[in-house]
């Protein structure tokens, strides 16, 4: 309902436009967030006590290829989920991480065929919930900074964004945990690392109106401007 | 808009009534069952929105498509929320039920003088005008008003009864 003339709305904002500090482009932003990521998923890396045989992994091609593919997914879902919350970006900056998902994907799906055409030795699936909290805890803080720097855009696609932020913070996560937990079977990596990577991702998509919603950023306008 | 983030009120002004006639544009273009009351509401919506969210412009990037992403994503809510409404309603030809009793409230019901309602709303207390602006016109939740008067929910439902009995009366004596 109108509460008040639009020529009078825009004096109330020019009166109310005080400096703004503007958002930095989104591969800035990126950056940023790899820097603030970065250090503490090395620090837990370091407590959790890196694996016995990670110079002999260092030379493994599919191990390699994975942990690119893990950390490329991570930052070019940051940098999507950046770009989503600024206007006049193309939507189809959402897509931006499915091809090193996929390139992931398809390296643990054929490690499976492998293992499949071995006789079936490495498809032993055993439980192994202990993924989930610790790619939960490598990924928390990168997690935390992600919906902090959400928070200061505009929540034009709330569940597609902390969807992307979450994708890039287990990314992460799973990236950092590799280094320290010994667990290389294809189908253990597919169904606990990149299935916890998958709860995370649909447990931030569901906290998207939580964490990104316009109303509270028109209430604070409207606060701002007063009554009337 | 470039001004505009760096505090020049007068730039940012003359921007907001540049665009203020597109954004009319858009709002009419997309919603074409809208009343004139409803665009403006519509167009107020989204220039809230613009300032809410001003420190996402780079002057790098046009004007342009950043704005219309705003009013489009603006409206795709306003439709949301209708929709929201709408499927809580019940539409019925008939009320399958048969009232004993005379509805309450029937004096104020048939009241239809929307100039002597403002001007009783004037007549308020500062207090309780504000509370039927920011409750019953602006339809804020007691909450999002509570915030925003920097008053208790508390002190708002007390505010909102003795106004609505005050213009009650005044309207009724009237």
């Amino acid at each position: 309902m109108t509460t008040m003339d639009t020529d009078k709305l825009i004096e109330r904002l020019a009166e109310n436009a005080d400096p703004v500090r503007r958002l930095a482009a989104p591969w800035v932003r990126t950056a940023m967030w790899i820097a603030i990521a970065a250090p503490y998923v090395a620090l837990v890396v370091a407590m959790m006590a890196p694996r016995s045989d990670l110079q002999a992994k260092l030379s493994d091609f599919r191990f390699l290829l994975e942990q690119v593919a893990a950390l490329s997914t991570g930052v070019a879902a940051a940098a999507a989920a950046f770009t989503s919350i600024v206007p006049g970006y193309d939507r189809r900056v959402a897509l931006l991480p499915l091809a090193p998902l996929c390139v992931w994907l398809v390296s643990l799906g054929e490690g499976c065929i492998q293992a499949l055409a071995q006789g079936g030795a490495g498809l032993d699936l055993e439980s192994d919930f202990g993924c989930i909290p610790a790619i939960a805890l490598v990924g928390a803080l990168p997690a935390v900074a992600m919906a902090l720097m959400l928070r200061k855009g505009a929540p034009l696609k709330p569940y597609i964004s902390t969807a992307l932020g979450g994708l890039a913070a287990a990314g992460l996560g799973n990236f950092g945990l590799r280094f320290s937990h010994p667990q290389d079977a294809s189908v253990m990596v597919l169904v606990w690392q990149m299935g916890t990577v998958f709860l995370l991702t649909m447990l931030s998509a569901w906290a998207g109106r939580l964490i990104l919603d316009w109303r509270p950023l028109l209430t604070n306008v409207r606060r701002n401007l007063g009554p009337g | 808009m470039q001004a505009a983030q760096g505090g020049d009120m007068r730039a940012y002004e003359r921007l907001l009534k540049e665009i203020t006639p597109k954004l009319r544009q858009i709002v009419w273009r997309r919603r074409q069952f809208f009343t004139s009351e409803e665009v403006e509401d519509q167009v107020q919506d989204v220039l809230l929105s613009l300032h809410a969210v001003r420190a996402t412009f780079s002057p790098g990037r046009p004007f342009m498509p950043w704005l219309a992403t705003i009013a489009h994503n603006r409206l795709a809510d306003s439709a949301r929320r209708y929709y929201r409404g709408k499927a809580n309603e019940v539409q019925v030809d008939e009320f399958p039920v048969t009232f004993a009793e005379d509805p309450a409230n029937e004096e104020v019901e048939s009241y239809r003088d929307p100039g002597e309602l403002a001007n009783a709303i004037r007549g308020l207390p500062e207090g309780q005008r504000n509370a039927i602006e920011m409750l019953k016109l602006r339809e804020m939740s007691l909450k999002e008003a509570a915030t925003a008067s920097g008053t208790s929910v508390g002190a708002l439902k007390v505010s909102i009864h003795r106004a609505v009995a005050t213009l009650r009366k005044a309207l009724i004596k009237e």
